[in-house]
């Protein structure tokens, strides 16, 4: 986890023994008071609202039959075809574009944690689409990318072929022909540079005499890596990890645009926003938001099992 | 001297850089290339004709110029909402020891941890009471959105800020009362401005959240075409019948350029406060 240890910060707290004690707990809360109050106003209350919402009877196309529906909605979340396969799918895109942008994103930190001519370039040209709007990625591969007349990728099997004195180059229709793999590339491409950034500060951190002391002893490029190094990223890897996940599983905006959930990978967050808008249908939409909880729960218990336990044979 | 790995690592990564980069660069080529050059089947990676057509077309035909000023005003508002609570929330939970301190850090990672879409429910309606009682901030205005996403960056906002409160000296704050200064005028003149760094990083971040939002604006912005803001009028330019892909690419151009300046500037403060947000 990433609540590290708040209790080393008890030592640096000044003594205030003279205010009067209650009056002075209280004082000393106020400064959090606004930030906390609102949180729950609009995040802890609404899904405390979600709960109750779940178990009721409440379709606005139906406004009349409204009850208790008790654990109905959750059989319809969990025997419906459609959420079955959208938990599949959400589960299958989460781990795979985690699992993936956390490699690549350690390949490339490794190779930007070193000097070199144009670094700062470098760093940034690999930054940069973290930083495009994700509707406008999305848009961007759907149509600038993967269009199968004037798509970029397309374009590129042309060219290609043409060195070779091919006419007929492939030309896949890419969304339709691998749509899960369509987004997850997308998505890929928007996610390593945050993992690289994470794992980046954490190699900057590392201690170098130790590293120092290791290359002395006689340990190889590698022996420092995995004795050292990785070790150390451990917590980088799972901040990456969990906060990649928490993202990942709600993710709306690339398989809205890309596939509009269609092709088999419509994800829960795009079933719920249908459920909502077009089913009318708030008991199921929130038995399935309530669903997203628990999966996103397990899946980021999951992934830091998953990494943890890799790093413990590494270092054993 | 130079080991011969070395080179050829750094040739990968900027090859690799090259690749990862080209699709911005193919964006941004084709929000400058005339309409006929971009849907042509035998795409080229440059022009001989730059236009400005698209962007003067977002910007007049498409209302592009609306939509940003909408989308500014949210994460602007986000921003300085934000920084102002995360800031007390941030010094309260690292300056002051009072009990369940621990537990309060917990849960705003747990908040952190609830999946939007579980909540999209009733937010919707939760904002539909609000907008009875205020209407600025309920459905179908930019209101609304300022309140979620001023919510859902807050918690980040906070833990990434506790780093850097924390690592301003103790002795600052007595030398502080010590000379007469109230606790008020301590947090405001010497607090505030030596953790300027951190807040600019967790400004980007917020700023980011609220500006590349997508879910939040199509859910709560159900009439009105004015008040969208500009994932949603992005989206809104792709037509089944016709799409002006030269007006698209010179809106995301458009839309990615805040963000990035942003990014630069920050970008070393950025991964020493990622660093000190994970080491607490």
């Amino acid at each position: 986890m990433t609540v590290h240890s708040p209790t080393a910060q008890h030592r640096s707290v000044p003594l205030r023994a003279n205010a009067p004690r209650l009056a002075g707990q209280w004082a000393r809360r106020a400064p959090l008071l606004p930030a906390l109050v609102f949180l729950i106003a609009v995040t802890q209350l609404p899904f405390v609202a979600t709960l109750v919402i779940s178990v009721l009877r409440w379709n606005a196309l139906d406004p009349t039959n409204t009850g208790f529906a008790g654990l109905r909605n959750y059989l319809a979340v969990v025997t419906d075809a459609n959420l079955r396969s959208s938990m599949l799918n959400t589960a299958v895109l989460t781990v795979a574009v985690v699992l993936a942008s956390l490699v690549l994103g350690l390949l490339l930190a490794l190779l930007l944690d070193r000097r070199f001519l144009g670094r700062g370039v470098v760093r940034t040209m690999l930054i940069a689409p973290f930083l495009v709007v994700p509707v406008a990625a999305a848009l961007l591969w759907k149509h600038v990318l993967y269009n199968p007349e004037y798509g970029l990728l397309n374009g590129v099997l042309t060219e290609v072929w043409r060195w070779f004195g091919s006419d007929h180059p492939p030309q896949p229709d890419w969304i339709s022909g691998m749509p899960k793999l369509a987004v997850e590339a997308a998505l890929v491409w928007q996610w390593t540079p945050f993992m690289m950034l994470i794992l980046l500060a954490g190699l900057q951190s590392r201690p170098i005499e130790a590293v120092e002391a290791a290359r002395i002893d006689g340990a190889n490029a590698w022996q420092v890596f995995r004795y050292l190094t990785l070790p150390h990223l451990r917590r980088y890897l799972e901040l990456g990890g969990l906060l990649g996940s928490i993202y990942i599983v709600q993710n709306f905006d690339a398989v809205f645009t890309i596939t509009s959930g269609g092709l088999g990978t419509a994800n829960l967050p795009y079933t719920i926003y249908q459920t909502f808008y077009q089913a009318h249908d708030y008991g199921q939409a929130s038995a399935a938001g309530v669903v997203v909880v628990v999966v996103s729960i397990v899946i980021a218990t999951f992934a830091l099992r998953l990494v943890s336990s890799l790093l413990r044979n590494e270092a054993s | 001297m130079k080991r011969p790995g070395r080179t050829i690592a750094e040739i990968v990564t900027v090859l690799v850089a090259a690749v990862v980069a080209f699709p911005l660069y193919w964006m941004v080529l084709a929000a400058v290339k005339p309409a006929d050059e971009i849907v042509s089947t035998n795409p080229r990676p440059w022009t001989l004709r730059p236009t400005a057509d698209n962007f003067v077309h977002a910007l007049t035909v498409q209302n592009f110029g609306r939509y940003l000023l909408n989308s500014v005003l949210v994460a602007v508002l986000v921003v300085v909402a934000g920084l102002l609570l995360a800031f007390l929330a941030a010094t309260a939970l690292t300056r002051f020891r009072f009990r369940s301190r621990t537990t309060l850090l917990v849960m705003l990672l747990v908040v952190q941890m609830v999946p939007v879409e579980a909540l999209t429910v009733p937010l919707f309606f939760l904002m539909k009471s609000v907008g009875d009682v205020a209407p600025a901030f309920g459905l179908n205005h930019l209101g609304s959105l300022v309140l979620v996403h001023l919510a859902f960056s807050l918690p980040f906002a906070i833990w990434m800020l506790r780093g850097f409160v924390a690592a301003v000296p103790v002795e600052l704050e007595e030398a502080a009362t010590l000379d007469g200064a109230s606790r008020f005028r301590f947090l405001w003149q010497v607090l505030f401005p030596l953790v300027a760094p951190g807040l600019v990083a967790t400004s980007v971040l917020s700023f980011i959240h609220a500006w590349n939002d997508f879910l939040f604006a199509k859910t709560f912005l159900i009439s009105g075409s004015d008040i969208q803001t500009l994932p949603l009028a992005l989206q809104a330019f792709v037509k089944p019948d016709q799409n002006d892909w030269g007006a698209i690419m010179a809106g995301s151009t458009l839309m990615t350029i805040p963000v990035l300046v942003f990014f630069v500037l920050v970008q070393r403060r950025l991964v020493s406060g990622l660093a000190g947000a994970v080491k607490g």
